[in-house]
């Protein structure tokens, strides 16, 4: 009878221990919870905050003012430390950034809700939108139609989106203040403009039931017309709307404006 | 008394129970979609908007509803009338709101769910997207997709229609889009002498003229006006003048592309005979008109399609008298009564 006391008391400790051990190895059970994730945009010009109508240079002695910068995320996913992948659910996972909607510091604001808890290490978004959304039509696309028609972020003459927008004025050796519109999207299937990009995190970003990471992304608008390659105003790149050349340059620029500034996890 | 006062409430009750089972639900009906034996495969997908009775019926609804106009005037209707395959009768560029003039012939909507892309132009690929065209167009429509939303949302009948159509009950932008492809999707021509007498129905046969007619249109049409749709969906440039008031582009005006100068997609040629005017501005009022451009009226206008280079060096399909009356017998076949009365598509 002892004996057995003995037992049941050493088989408690063993449980309990056993118990012990489980979450020190797995430090937390993440399973089932969720949390939010604010990612921030913030639009730069080179080390320079972007400001509405102030005149920045670029390269061949040419300088821009914008009054309209706009562009279209989609397919936002984020990848944990173990690689699993969780990806925004398809409906709601379109937005567009508009600086106009910047607060004082000029950043614009994207909370993704209900992400599964867990320890980020990058995250992969795309500029426009792809073409399996596209082939959907109107299936799925809630709201966005209107608010995309709304900012001006379709054509009116082609049912197609504006993965870009940035317009304004521009001036070079020869000429002052003239119309700036860089209007790039994909045309149908004819032309597929839409890119993704993936960044890693400098930290890892935690996201828990009871903190709201922020990724603070800055884009630098300079990289639309010096980035991957150089295009200059003068030579036609003041007008960008459907050209099979210019819009793919324009694109594959776009792609290496995001950079991850850094990360606050509470 | 109290037995009285007790069947009252009662009544109150089963009153009020009934009252609320009347609240429009969504109510998945569906509904057959023709697919016609001698037509290619359907292009559009249904899995994303399966068609049902109350989706249909609200996308009828919402093609002959002002209130998709910035004046509450000028439904689709207006420039698509039944009877002209939806066509607007008479009219070689139609007018919206405002007066708003537009610089194309409207096209007709029938057999729109085989199509790989819509507007003399190609500037819609999908189908559900389309409608937003012309209802954001200045000189169509001249609407916003979210005040459009707002006017339907304001309106009980809507509230109710949308709900016994969708799932989700929802009055927005997807659902009417969806709404309008389901009635368009089901506006399928495909019952003319023409189809009857290759599907072997009916004991349809065709006279000695439009057999000929027939024969030639093989010969000599049928490159680009191909298939049972009666047309291979691609863009050319048939060599027309241009017309320097429009300096129409066509889908150059797409990619900017200038070997996509002046060329307008092969329209398909069903019920041609009640569409009047013809070509993507409307400049012929005839089908003899029309066979006589081919003949001796196209210009070299700097990207002709190769197709239509003559020996000669000219451009055009060369046709004799006789051959142009058997091509007009037999583009009188084409016409499809069954489909211009349907009463599942007409607004009365």
């Amino acid at each position: 009878m002892k004996l057995l006391k003995y037992t049941f008391a050493l088989l408690a400790c063993a449980i309990f221990t056993n118990c012990s051990i489980d979450n020190d190895d797995n430090e937390e059970d993440l399973s089932g919870e969720t949390g939010e994730l604010i990612l921030k945009f913030d639009n730069s010009v080179g080390d320079q905050d972007f400001i509405f109508e102030t005149s920045y240079s670029k390269s061949n002695n040419e300088s821009f003012k914008l009054t309209n910068v706009k562009y279209i995320i989609s397919n936002v996913r984020v990848t944990d430390t173990e690689g699993n992948t969780f990806t925004y659910p398809t409906e709601e996972n379109v937005f567009i950034v508009s600086e106009l909607n910047g607060n004082n510091a000029g950043e614009i604001y994207i909370t993704l809700n209900d992400i599964d808890a867990a320890d980020y290490t990058e995250i992969t978004f795309g500029i426009g939108i792809d073409q399996e959304r596209f082939a959907l039509g109107a299936d799925g696309q809630g709201d966005f139609l209107d608010l995309a028609s709304e900012e001006g972020m379709m054509w009116s003459w082609a049912s197609g989106y504006k993965f870009v927008r940035f317009d304004g004025t521009f001036s070079t050796d020869t000429v002052t203040d003239e119309p700036l519109n860089i209007h790039m999207g994909s045309v149908g299937e004819a032309l597929d403009n839409y890119r993704e990009v993936t960044l890693s995190f400098p930290n890892t970003v935690l996201v828990r039931e009871e903190n709201s990471p922020e990724v603070h992304i800055v884009a630098d608008i300079s990289k639309v017309f010096d980035g991957a390659t150089t295009v200059n105003f003068a030579d036609g790149y003041d007008q960008v709307h459907t050209d099979e050349t210019e819009t793919p340059i324009i694109a594959s620029n776009v792609q290496t404006m995001f950079e991850v500034h850094h990360v606050h996890n509470d | 008394m109290r037995y009285i006062r007790e069947m009252l409430l009662v009544m109150v009750l089963v009153f009020s129970c009934s009252e609320s089972s009347d609240i429009a639900k969504y109510e998945p009906v569906s509904v057959e979609v023709e697919m016609p034996s001698n037509f290619p495969d359907m292009v559009y997908n249904m899995d994303n908007n399966p068609i049902t009775e109350a989706g249909f019926e609200l996308g009828k609804d919402l093609f002959y509803e002002g209130k998709l106009s910035s004046n509450n005037a000028i439904a689709c209707a207006f420039c698509h009338e039944q009877a002209f395959a939806f066509t607007h009768h008479g009219h070689n560029l139609s007018h919206g709101v405002d007066g708003g003039v537009g610089t194309r012939n409207a096209q007709p909507i029938q057999n729109l769910a085989y199509q790989t892309s819509f507007m003399w132009d190609g500037a819609a690929t999908h189908l559900d997207l389309q409608p937003i065209i012309p209802l954001t167009s200045e000189v169509e429509m001249n609407e916003t997709l979210s005040n459009v939303i707002s006017k339907l949302e304001a309106d009980t009948d809507y509230q109710d229609k949308f709900a016994r159509a969708f799932e989700d009950g929802e009055v927005n932008t997807e659902n009417m889009l969806k709404a309008l492809s389901q009635f368009m999707v089901m506006m399928v021509s495909s019952n003319s002498k023409y189809d009857k007498y290759v599907r072997n129905e009916d004991n349809v046969t065709f006279t000695a003229l439009e057999t000929d007619g027939l024969n030639t249109f093989n010969n000599k049409c049928a490159t680009c006006h191909a298939t049972d749709l009666f047309s291979d969906q691609s863009f050319r440039n048939n060599g027309l003048p241009i017309n320097p008031l429009l300096d129409d582009k066509g889908s150059y005006d797409i990619l900017e592309n200038t070997e996509d100068l002046y060329k307008f997609k092969v329209p398909s040629l069903r019920n041609v005979v009640v569409t009047y005017p013809y070509m993507h501005d409307g400049r012929f009022t005839t089908l003899e008109a029309v066979l006589d451009f081919y003949d001796n009226g196209a210009i070299d206008n700097g990207n002709v399609d190769p197709l239509l280079l003559r020996e000669d060096g000219s451009y055009g399909i060369t046709l004799s008298d006789y051959e142009k009356e058997s091509l007009i017998a037999f583009l009188n076949t084409l016409t499809d009564t069954e489909f211009l009365e349907d009463e599942r598509f007409a607004e009365f």
